[in-house]
């Protein structure tokens, strides 16, 4: 029970693998903040395996992009639980991952770019304003912001979402820099293609089958795969590590 | 592991009584043996202390004792001697400190007693220190010579290893016969120091001796409180008090009681650039020797403006102390320890709840604590073993009203500002009683001759003896070859 009365809060978490990151913390004996956009249902079901699987989970509705209901959301985790020991920034800005009709660089507008890059750094910009009053307080806490293998390796260009998640690794890197004097980390889980996951659903066979064949370990991450890199850096057993990225790929990335 | 505390030359090791002191800290225990003399030994070892330093001792010109002394501590800075072996292994069980912070701290404190540093620590006291082997032409007219007292008797009390040694090795200069009483809580160095000496000059070793009575003790307070012809004296106020009754009134008694150290940081030490490392030589201060020292910080008074607000600078020392919790562990605390960290922070933690913008920071089994608070507060003491309170100011004067009121316990003040600033407010705190301005990161060790609690330490021990010129002139008459 890594994480008995320890406080979550994962973005993004009603499902996919920010599901799977707030179930696993739930079952290390967590209090995970399911937070969702608009999936009530889905997050309350995440919330409910939660208790399942051992933990205390609350879900709470925030658009992680809005900073007023991002403050808003941190003031309740302040209320009900009067500590924040952990965020992961796993919520992105809708995007499939479609390799077949993916837009090129010359089909790729601007607005694109912006979209992801609000999506990915300036959600977790949003949330770690409002979360750090919190963890500077008692000069602790852990970040793990969610990247992609994309950034070492783009197998596929997708040019606006890895922009933006290459922009969060530098974001994470100099966050890592500032805070460590104040005993606060921050680190990257940079998985690579996840299957299944809504926005994986695209991809195809053969796609999936090339990349398996450059894995070392030979098969697609799982969502649950993702989760024990994330509670790692999350964790105290990873005290000594900030501004890392942690790949998640099956060794396609080795870095 | 046994160890034997003091050094009583003339005394028989199996003439004399020993009471059994346990220790352990760090996984590790020793036992401390501490003579307990009956009053006709602790007469004898006066006398036999007084005549020895006056046949011999006294002779002595205090260059050779500077070599002498020199030497001792020349083996206690060599890490492979086998008395420095044992103090890097006994002294961190004994007082509880980390190894680490016993190995760097007696280094650093040690290497203010070398031949230089004790050259320089004569200079700070006598012009001429010839004069404590000869008379020396005073300036009036005539001359002069300074003379220790035949018996000197310290009582030192506390545990930062070594404290012993600075008013040990004065009595010494001035070629006082010593007697030091150690303290429970650190008994052995100034015991093994003397041995050492009566290694390197035998004779020089029948001059000083170490010993220990109980505290309450009062029959043996008696006896070397009457024996004593000065006696040096460490502690809390109400102990000195104690100890004052009962000294004679031809007795000279110089007490130094316990102090509450601080610090002032101006804005001016305040950009993104220097506060960090600032933070890491605060933190530094606050963890050497637990606060035990009368130069530690206890408060901290920051000035806001600065690019990094007192809360801010806050938060990075506790950062830093967080970070020394790891590389040197707080020792262990006693139970009554822990309950004064408890309350203290406990307290502070109650008043936060009134706002008024105080911020307790970390958490409440954290081995370090930091407040900060917004509303200007006097210097009170802390609850000491790595608590800190830090207080945001409009400015460093309006510091000088928030400790004058206590100049009783004023001592040590660390100040961090430019050259201007530094001498404007050091003539303020002098003013306010403060005797020592010294930089972050030095506020546990003063500088070799540094004048404790702003006196002159061998000057105070001595007596002038002065032959007046007319003296002089009228001795020419009685001259055999006057014409």
């Amino acid at each position: 029970m890594k994480f008995r009365d320890r406080t979550i809060l994962v973005t993004g978490a009603s499902r996919g693998i920010g599901a799977a990151i707030a179930k696993a913390f739930a079952a290390e004996g967590g209090l995970v903040f399911v937070n969702y956009r608009s999936s009530t249902a889905a997050a309350q079901a995440v919330v409910e395996a939660c208790q399942a699987a051992g933990g205390q989970a609350v879900a709470i509705a925030a658009d992680v992009t809005v900073p007023g209901e991002v403050e808003a959301m941190v003031a309740r985790v302040a209320e009900e639980a009067g500590r924040l020991d952990v965020v992961v920034n796993n919520a992105f800005a809708p995007y499939v991952f479609d390799p077949d009709n993916r837009a090129r660089f010359w089909e790729t507008p601007w607005a694109s770019y912006q979209a992801q890059i609000d999506g990915a750094v300036k959600a977790t910009y949003t949330v770690c304003q409002a979360a750090l009053p919190l963890m500077r307080q008692r000069g602790r806490g852990a970040i793990v912001n969610m990247a992609t293998d994309l950034v070492a390796r783009p197998s596929i260009a997708y040019h606006d979402y890895t922009t933006a998640k290459a922009a969060l690794i530098g974001f994470s890197r100099n966050l890592a820099t500032e805070l460590g004097p104040l005993g606060i980390r921050v680190n990257c889980v940079a998985p690579g293609l996840v299957w299944p996951t809504d926005a994986s659903g695209k991809t195809r066979e053969a796609v999936k089958d090339q990349l398996i064949a450059q894995t070392p370990l030979g098969r697609i991450a799982t969502p649950e795969d993702v989760t024990g890199p994330v509670l790692f850096l999350a964790s105290d057993w990873s005290g000594f590590v900030t501004g890392q990225t942690l790949h998640v790929d099956g060794g396609l990335v080795m870095a | 592991m046994i160890e034997r505390a003091g050094h009583l030359p003339g005394l028989a090791a199996a003439e004399v009584a020993w009471l059994q002191l346990d220790f352990a800290a760090w996984g590790e225990s020793v036992q401390v043996s501490m003579p307990v003399l009956t009053e006709e030994q602790a007469r004898a070892l006066a006398a036999h202390i007084r005549e020895n330093a006056r046949a011999y001792l006294k002779t002595l010109p205090v260059a050779q004792i500077v070599t002498t002394i020199d030497k001792a501590i020349a083996r206690l800075l060599d890490r492979d001697d086998p008395w420095r072996r044992k103090a890097e292994a006994i002294l961190p069980i004994v007082t509880g400190y980390d190894r680490e912070t016993v190995r760097l701290g007696l280094s650093g404190y040690l290497r203010t007693f070398r031949a230089p540093q004790l050259q320089r620590f004569l200079a700070e006291d006598f012009v001429n220190p010839g004069i404590l082997d000869v008379f020396q032409p005073a300036m009036k007219g005539g001359f002069s010579r300074a003379h220790g007292p035949e018996l000197l008797l310290h009582i030192w009390a506390g545990n930062v290893p070594g404290l012993s040694l600075w008013s040990l090795i004065s009595g010494l200069l001035v070629k006082a016969g010593t007697v030091g009483k150690v303290a429970s809580g650190e008994p052995l160095l100034a015991g093994w120091f003397s041995q050492i000496l009566a290694e390197i000059d035998p004779k020089l070793g029948e001059c000083l001796a170490i010993v220990w009575w109980k505290g309450g003790d009062t029959e043996s307070d008696e006896v070397w409180l009457n024996e004593a012809d000065t006696i040096v004296a460490y502690g809390g106020n109400e102990a000195l008090a104690a100890i004052r009754e009962r000294v004679p009134v031809t007795t000279r008694f110089l007490p130094h009681g316990h102090k509450i150290g601080f610090g002032l940081v101006s804005r001016a030490a305040l950009d993104t650039r220097k506060a960090g490392p600032l933070t890491r030589l605060v933190a530094h201060d606050v963890m050497r020797y637990e606060q035990q020292g009368c130069y530690s910080p206890q408060m901290l008074f920051v000035e806001r403006g600065g690019k990094v607000s007192p809360r801010e600078f806050a938060e990075l020392v506790s950062g830093e102390l967080a970070r020394f919790a790891r590389t040197h562990p707080r020792r262990a605390l006693s139970v009554a320890e822990a309950a004064g960290v408890a309350a203290w922070r406990a307290a502070e933690e109650m008043r936060a709840f009134d706002g008024g913008g105080r911020a307790v920071l970390g958490d409440a089994g954290d081995p370090w604590s930091v407040v900060c608070v917004e509303a200007s507060e006097a210097l009170a003491p802390s609850g000491l073993n790595r608590t800190l309170k830090i207080v945001a100011v409009d400015s460093l004067d309006a510091v000088v009203p928030l400790v004058a009121p206590f100049r009783a316990f004023l001592q040590s003040a660390a100040v961090a500002a430019a050259p201007e600033e530094l001498f404007r407010v050091a003539a303020l705190l002098g003013e306010a009683g403060v005797t020592r301005i010294c930089a972050f990161g030095r506020m546990t060790a003063p500088e070799a001759g540094w004048h404790n609690d702003g006196r002159f330490n061998l000057l105070d021990l001595v007596t002038i003896t002065e032959i007046e010129q007319a003296a002089e002139l009228a001795a020419e008459g009685f001259a055999a070859y006057v014409d």
